[in-house]
């Protein structure tokens, strides 16, 4: 993971190999859409033979992507989105035509005789992998939390209750704890939804995984998102996980609680995990 | 409530389609996407502090720009 011994070139004409994806020699994606344009500033997206494989690649201006230069314009939003767009665009149009592997945003390497060294290192990894994800797609299930919903109808707000009975410190006390209740079990109910989408919708999947939660922003005010997950289906049985969730949606028990998405399909990115291939070696 | 619209993305481009992915998702696979194989030149991109500060960057905007797509539905 470190190699430090590259040092970042001082014209700016020098190019170098950014690697998109990887997949079989024998699944080509052909020609790619002219509209295709990869990261900008860089070359047309082309193909590189490595045996039984072949990898995307695009050459781009080494000095755009070297060292700093890379990490300080992702720290611009636009940019970033520019350049996870671009990397997405290249991985999709290569999955057109066969399972790929993507590779991580801005995979660089000095020329493509590097590059497709690298990925010659790993055939086995990268063939067992490929094998794995053909004619499977990646789909998305997030929930989130309903906002706001309403706490039982005999407990009054707040202020009503010092109205109510200024005196009465006890019981004004007993509400406040029923009120505290009252949304721990509306959290737990929430949780309790989440996971039974996920434990019926990973039934319909060959493969499942938890992601990072997203921004809570994201949700929506008083909304939290419950589950971030990916699935790995198998082509053509996205209709089960669809009938599946159509009838998780319909069951109050969760609809009063969450509310469920799906988006798809995907490349299956969270499922091409060269790391996890490695520790499956180990262990046989 | 559910939100399991067709496919957005799924068109005469082939199954992925072009347009319409949601950035955030997007990034939740991206950014995950965490294996270098042995890059000659090594980015910071797959390491956590600058995705952080980045998604963070990014998710603000987000929430400014457009306010919530995501609370209403989902984004499509």
């Amino acid at each position: 993971m470190s190699v430090p011994a590259y040092t970042a070139p001082d014209e700016t004409s020098t190019l170098a190999t950014c690697a998109f994806a990887v997949h079989l020699a024998a699944s080509g994606p052909g020609p790619f859409p002219p509209a295709l344009s990869g990261h900008a500033g860089g070359g047309e997206p082309r193909v590189l033979d490595a045996g039984e494989l072949a990898l995307i690649v695009q050459s781009v201006p080494a000095a755009a992507f070297a060292g700093e230069a890379l990490a300080e314009r992702l720290q611009d939003p636009a940019e970033l989105e520019r350049c996870a767009r671009a990397h997405h665009d290249v991985i999709t149009a290569a999955a057109r035509t066969g399972p790929v592997v993507p590779l991580p945003l801005a995979t660089l390497y000095l020329d493509d005789t590097r590059a497709v060294a690298a990925v010659r290192e790993r055939e086995a990894q990268f063939t067992r992998l490929l094998n794995r994800l053909h004619r499977r797609t990646e789909w998305g299930l997030k929930v989130t939390s309903t906002p706001g919903a309403q706490p039982p109808a005999d407990r009054p707000a707040g202020e009503t209750d010092r109205r109510r009975s200024p005196a009465d410190g006890r019981a004004y006390l007993d509400r406040v704890r029923g009120r505290q209740r009252d949304r721990e079990h509306r959290h737990e109910a929430a949780w309790r939804a989440a996971e039974r989408v996920y434990a019926v919708a990973r039934r319909t999947a060959v493969e499942a995984r938890r992601l990072r939660p997203q921004d809570p922003a994201l949700a929506g005010a008083g909304a939290r998102q419950l589950l971030n997950a990916a699935l790995l289906l198998d082509h053509g049985t996205e209709a089960r996980l669809r009938h599946a969730i159509d009838q998780l949606s319909t069951d109050p028990a969760i609809a009063d609680q969450a509310r469920i998405e799906l988006t798809g399909p995907w490349v299956p990115y969270s499922f091409a995990r060269l790391d996890e291939e490695a520790a499956t070696d180990g262990l046989q | 409530m559910v939100s399991s619209e067709p496919a957005p993305w799924q068109g005469d481009e082939g199954p992925y389609g072009p347009i319409g992915v949601p950035l955030v998702d997007l990034l939740d696979r991206v950014m995950a996407t965490g294996v270098v194989i042995s890059g000659d030149v090594v980015i910071a991109i797959a390491e956590v502090p600058l995705v952080r500060l980045s998604l963070h960057a990014l998710l603000s905007s987000v929430s400014e720009r457009l306010p919530a797509p995501w609370a209403d539905g989902g984004p499509w």
